[in-house]
């Protein structure tokens, strides 16, 4: 086991590093700077300031030397000053990690809660009204848009209903989170819905059930033990996947709630040119996704014994 | 007989006098201390710096206003600057130099007490060579600023310590020194906090209020300063700043009586206008910006003939763009300066609204079947692509094809600055020193400063210098408005609106200033909220 | 589900979708820019406007008309170019394996690593709004899947008996990729390729919200959506009918990669009982 973690581990680095090379290249190639958007609704910046910023962000220097130095840096930790704030870029994403992490992890667990009973109970009977409800509703899911869907939920709930507050992370606690976790959950819900559905149709037409089956296991144990360890599989795959690139796609949803979290701080970023803040937002996001990955390959083989790495 | 007759009108005086005042007490009411105001952000997802000499952005000055101050401050009332940090000045004969008797009462929030040393220091670390503090642009007009600017010298020669609250600033230059340094980036810090390391975490200042805590993205909590200098304020215990950049989610907010402040958009503008009871918590303020589409004279040849550019002010009914797509929440712009400004001439009227006379000017200038050009926008909602979409029929109707090209805002900049473009519409500030804005039309400003037009008219540049000469105020206002009639003529640029800024405000929110410069900018030291507070 | 159900509501919609595409011109009721009257903003749906008319006052039936136009062109390019890409990549690589195989399976993987909504906003970024850079953007993000699928099926087809019998007749390397796997494995690489288009319209219309999507004037789905934030509570029908146009389409592609998936794959586990 321990050498399928460091296998999986030794992995990860060369894609990091890539990863890390081809936004810094991006990044550097964007027109626009951080400059020129300091002057927002007209207030012109002087020339001078801006070229004394411009040095002062060490954005003057040559591409190769700046890379060098970036690369040198990530490698002990040190993911530069953000442009806006002066300050670590370190700092200012952990402040908002929190925040994001909450809202993937409500978002995931709506879809967990929902998703696999709904799935599991279509794939229970299959053909029936449950079962073709839930089926197009998760394929509907699968196709909304979805800040529309975010709109939707905020002037019905919040403006309309009054049930829940609009926007923000208010003072951290449930009722503000509820709203943009469904909105960002809805997505997974509906996969979450289809895939244990098939999984478990799967299983339940395989042979070892049959065997079970024919050896007179009562219906109730045949679908607690055989089918649902089975089935897992896939559906810890998918939660894992899911999870994985789910804070990369709560962009949309962060900004529609102004929920303070890195998809957001992302989005800002890259707007105003904060170029440290866009790198170190996106190296947390595909650290997060390389780690679900490898977190989820280990409970794969943990999970079903017959799978193993050679 | 008559001491009777005296008592009694003295006693009907006072009953009259008394119900009158019963009938004007909504208005006279004495401030409550205590509660808490809950301020918005509107202008982005989050503050980007407490440092405020870091930051010309506007949404971080409502945070600088509120932690930190500076020498002057904008009297809304008065629309002029006033003294805020010194008790008086005295300015020499020939205007160039400014000394200023300091306050004695300023305390920092770590408890010290403001000297001249700070305003010395302070000023000294915004013309720092090897950082790009936006301030240093105001700073400049101090005289030896340059030179530490360059890196030739450590110290401003004309600042100069007479005592610890005596400070003489001289001038490189003849300006008001109000007009500069009233602006956030020039803010009074306290060296020691600074240079810790950590002041965007900590920040520490003169401002009423002081730091509490800063949940990035989401909200700015502050706190009383009990040793603030002005006797009895503030009046609130608590101020907080809610970062909300949508006004979307700020109307649903307001409505919830989440907020007790948001910025309108236009279209909230309209749906709270309407509504008996938003309608009577709305300010609106004439600010200091215009909106225009400038046309880079050097770029393709129509537009450096008079009469193409008075034919495009025709061709669009800008008034109908206005009331449309702005809601009415901006004011039609006649030339250059905007209403606020003294220099504004009452008497222009804008171009007039008319298609045929377009035609015949553009025949005349050449073009009896139009032309084309690229008009570069960036996506922003009062002065961006929306406007661009509904000027395009306008514009074809006269024969002229625009052909939009999107790009986002920085890079709007730098086009403009670069001068890349054909046209661009964009926002100008342009207040409250109309003589700095009139100078960005003056031939000798480069592009890169803020002649963005390639504007070069030597009637005009005559006209300014003399204004710039002139002592007596009045003559001045004179040439400065004879200057901004030039450009009206000239039209250098598609004049559309002067904003309007308007500020939805709950009904036991008291105090807010009409602030031109910009109405986001709140002293928080006058705010006060009466017992209707949702907020114990 | 019947078996086929899927397919036919599915190629329905999308059928639909792209004969509104196809005819905008002819069943338009005004031109999509020109035909703008401000003194018509916002009006709700009526005989003269069915959809109604936004803040500037065009018809917005006409426009979500031509804006099918639009969505459904990057859409439809930037899916075949990432199939394109990624069955290029993908068959190569499972065919000649070695240190190319390598490559590919590393770039894969950071492609994949990196969220894709994320890479667009950033190549949007470097190549301004419009619509070649959004055909570029969404090309160039979502290739990994299809390269996987193709790997995995060159991988298991190269040793079939016909593949081997190719070789020893001598035909090139390439021409038994694209003449011998190429067309044994067009089933899931389809069934792929649907799917995708409905992600790559869903993400035309995150990145126009995000302010990064098409260039003006002309309408798409995914930019009339994120015009009508702020108008929502005043007339909701600038943004239903734009963000139902959305729904429906990628609903109909989802349905159709669904039916196309039973009828090319049955062995898939997403199979219906």
């Amino acid at each position: 086991m321990l050498l399928v973690l460091v296998r999986r581990v030794g992995n990860m680095v060369p894609t990091l590093a890539a990863v890390i090379a081809l936004i810094f290249v991006l990044f550097s190639v964007i027109p626009g700077s951080f400059m020129s958007g300091l002057g927002d609704d007209g207030r012109t910046m002087d020339p001078a300031v801006m070229e004394r910023m411009r040095k002062e962000m060490g954005l003057d220097q040559p591409l190769l030397e700046r890379f060098v130095k970036y690369a040198g840096a990530t490698l002990v930790g040190d993911l530069g000053t953000s442009f806006r704030t002066r300050e670590p870029v370190t700092k200012l994403i952990a402040g908002r990690l929190w925040p994001s992490l909450k809202l993937t992890m409500a978002a995931m667990l709506v879809a967990m809660a929902i998703g696999i009973p709904l799935g599991f109970v279509a794939a229970l009977r299959p053909g029936s009204l449950v079962d073709t409800v839930s089926m197009v509703g998760a394929v509907s899911g699968l196709s909304l848009p979805k800040f529309w869907l975010g709109l939707l939920l905020m002037y019905f709930f919040a403006l309309q209903l009054k049930w829940l507050p609009s926007f923000g992370y208010g003072d951290g606690g449930l009722t503000h989170l509820i709203l943009p976790a469904i909105a960002l959950g809805v997505s997974p819900l509906a996969l979450l819905a289809r895939t244990t559905r098939a999984a478990v149709l799967d299983v339940l037409n395989a042979d070892f059930v049959r065997t079970a089956r024919s050896k007179g296991m009562s219906e109730r144990r045949v679908v607690t033990w055989h089918v649902m360890r089975n089935a897992l599989v896939l559906v810890v795959t998918t939660v894992g996947l899911q999870f994985g690139s789910l804070m990369g796609q709560a962009v949309v949803v962060e900004k529609l709630f102004s929920w303070p979290g890195l998809g957001s701080l992302l989005v800002d970023s890259v707007f105003q040119r904060d170029i440290p803040a866009v790198q170190g937002c996106i190296l947390v996001f595909v650290l997060f996704f390389l780690v679900i990955n490898t977190l989820v390959d280990l409970a794969y083989v943990a999970i079903d014994p017959r799978i193993r790495y050679g | 007989m008559k001491k009777l007759m005296w008592l009694t009108a003295v006693a009907v005086a006072v009953v009259g006098f008394g119900a009158a005042e019963a009938q004007q007490t909504p208005q006279t009411q004495t401030p409550r201390k205590g509660g808490t105001v809950r301020m918005t952000a509107p202008y982005g997802g989050s503050l980007t710096s407490l440092d405020i000499h870091t930051s010309p952005r506007a949404q971080d000055d409502i945070a600088g206003k509120i932690l930190h101050r500076t020498l002057y401050n904008w009297d809304s009332a008065k629309a002029q600057p006033a003294l805020e940090l010194a008790k008086e000045v005295a300015v020499s004969g020939d205007g160039m130099v400014y000394t200023y008797k300091l306050l004695d009462n300023a305390y920092f929030h770590n408890g010290r007490r403001m000297t001249a040393d700070d305003i010395i220091w302070s000023y000294t670390r915004i013309m720092d060579p090897t950082k790009g503090f936006p301030g240093a642009r105001y700073v400049r007009f101090i005289k030896g600023a340059v030179d530490v600017e360059k890196g030739a010298a450590k110290e401003i020669s004309g600042l100069r310590k007479i005592d610890d609250f005596t400070v003489e600033m001289t001038l490189a230059e003849r300006v008001n020194p109000g007009l500069l340094f009233f602006v956030g980036v020039t803010a009074i810090l306290p060296k020691e906090e600074v240079e810790k390391g950590n002041f965007n975490s900590n920040p520490v200042g003169l401002g009423p209020f002081k730091f509490v805590e800063h949940v990035p993205g989401s909200r700015l909590v502050t706190e009383r300063w009990e040793k603030f200098y002005k006797p009895g304020k503030p009046y609130a215990d608590k101020v907080i700043v809610l970062i909300m950049g949508e006004a979307a989610a700020r109307d649903v907010a307001f409505r919830n009586k989440e907020i007790d402040t948001s910025i309108l958009g236009p279209v909230q503008y309209v749906a709270y206008m309407a509504d008996p009871v938003l309608s009577k918590g709305i300010l609106e303020v004439a600010e200091m910006f215009t909106r225009s589409m400038v046309m880079n004279q050097a770029s393709i040849k129509p537009f450096q003939d008079k009469r193409v550019r008075q034919a495009i002010n025709h061709a669009i009914d800008a008034e109908l763009i206005v009331k449309r797509l702005a809601k009415d929440k901006a004011y039609r712009a006649a030339s250059w300066l905007p209403s606020s400004s003294p220099a504004f001439d009452k008497a222009m009227k804008p171009y007039a609204f008319d298609p045929e006379k377009a035609k015949k000017l553009l025949a005349e200038a050449g073009y009896p079947n139009g032309f084309e050009f690229e008009w570069t926008t960036s996506p922003n909602e009062s002065w961006g692509l929306p406007i661009v979409e509904a000027v395009l029929p306008m514009l074809n109707r006269v024969g002229i094809k625009a052909k939009p090209k999107l790009i986002e805002t920085t890079v709007l900049t730098e086009t403009a600055m670069k001068g890349t473009f054909e046209a661009y519409i964009g926002s100008n500030v342009t207040g409250p020193d109309s003589l700095a804005t009139l100078k960005c039309f003056h031939s000798k400003t480069p592009r890169t400063a803020c002649n963005y037009t390639a504007f070069n008219n030597a009637e005009f540049d005559k006209t300014l210098d003399a204004a710039g000469q002139a002592a007596d105020p009045e003559k001045q206002l004179e040439l400065i408005r004879t200057a901004n009639a030039i450009l009206y003529d000239e039209a250098p640029v598609w004049f559309f609106n002067y904003n309007k800024a308007v500020m939805a405000y709950q009904p036991w929110l008291h105090g807010l200033q009409a602030n031109p410069t910009e109405l986001a900018h709140q002293y928080p030291e006058e705010l006060w909220v009466d017992e209707r507070s949702p907020v114990k | 589900m019947r078996l086929g159900a899927n397919t036919w509501i599915g190629g329905g919609l999308f059928a639909v979708a792209l004969a509104v595409a196809v005819t905008a011109p002819w069943i338009a009721l005004t031109d999509p820019v020109m035909d703008a009257n401000l003194l018509n903003a916002e009006l709700p749906p009526s005989r003269e406007f069915p959809f109604g008319t936004d803040a500037q006052g065009r018809d917005i039936y006409s426009r979500v008309v031509y804006g099918a136009q639009i969505s459904l062109t990057v859409g439809v390019v930037s899916q075949i170019a990432n199939s394109i890409i990624g069955v290029t990549l993908g068959l190569t690589a499972g065919y000649w394996g070695g240190w190319w195989d390598d490559f590919v399976n590393g770039l894969t993987n950071v492609m994949l690593a990196i969220p894709s909504l994320i890479f667009a906003l950033a190549i949007m970024a470097i190549l301004g709004p419009g619509l070649v850079s959004l055909l570029i953007a969404l090309g160039l993000t979502n290739w990994s899947y299809s390269c996987r699928i193709a790997r995995a099926q060159a991988l298991s087809l190269k040793s079939q008996g016909y593949v081997q019998a190719a070789r020893i007749l001598g035909y090139g390397p390439f021409r038994i990729m694209f003449t011998q796997l190429l067309p044994n494995m067009l089933g899931p690489i389809i069934v792929i390729a649907t799917l995708g288009m409905g992600g790559t319209i869903l993400a035309e219309a995150a990145l126009s919200f995000l302010g990064l999507g098409i260039r003006p004037p002309f309408p798409s789905w995914g930019s009339m959506l994120s015009d009508a934030r702020e108008t929502i509570a005043v007339a909701p029908w600038v943004s239903i009918f734009p963000g139902l146009a959305i729904f429906l389409t990628v609903l109909g592609l989802n349905l159709l990669g669904d039916g196309l998936r039973d009828i090319f794959d049955p062995q898939a586990t997403t199979r219906r009982a």
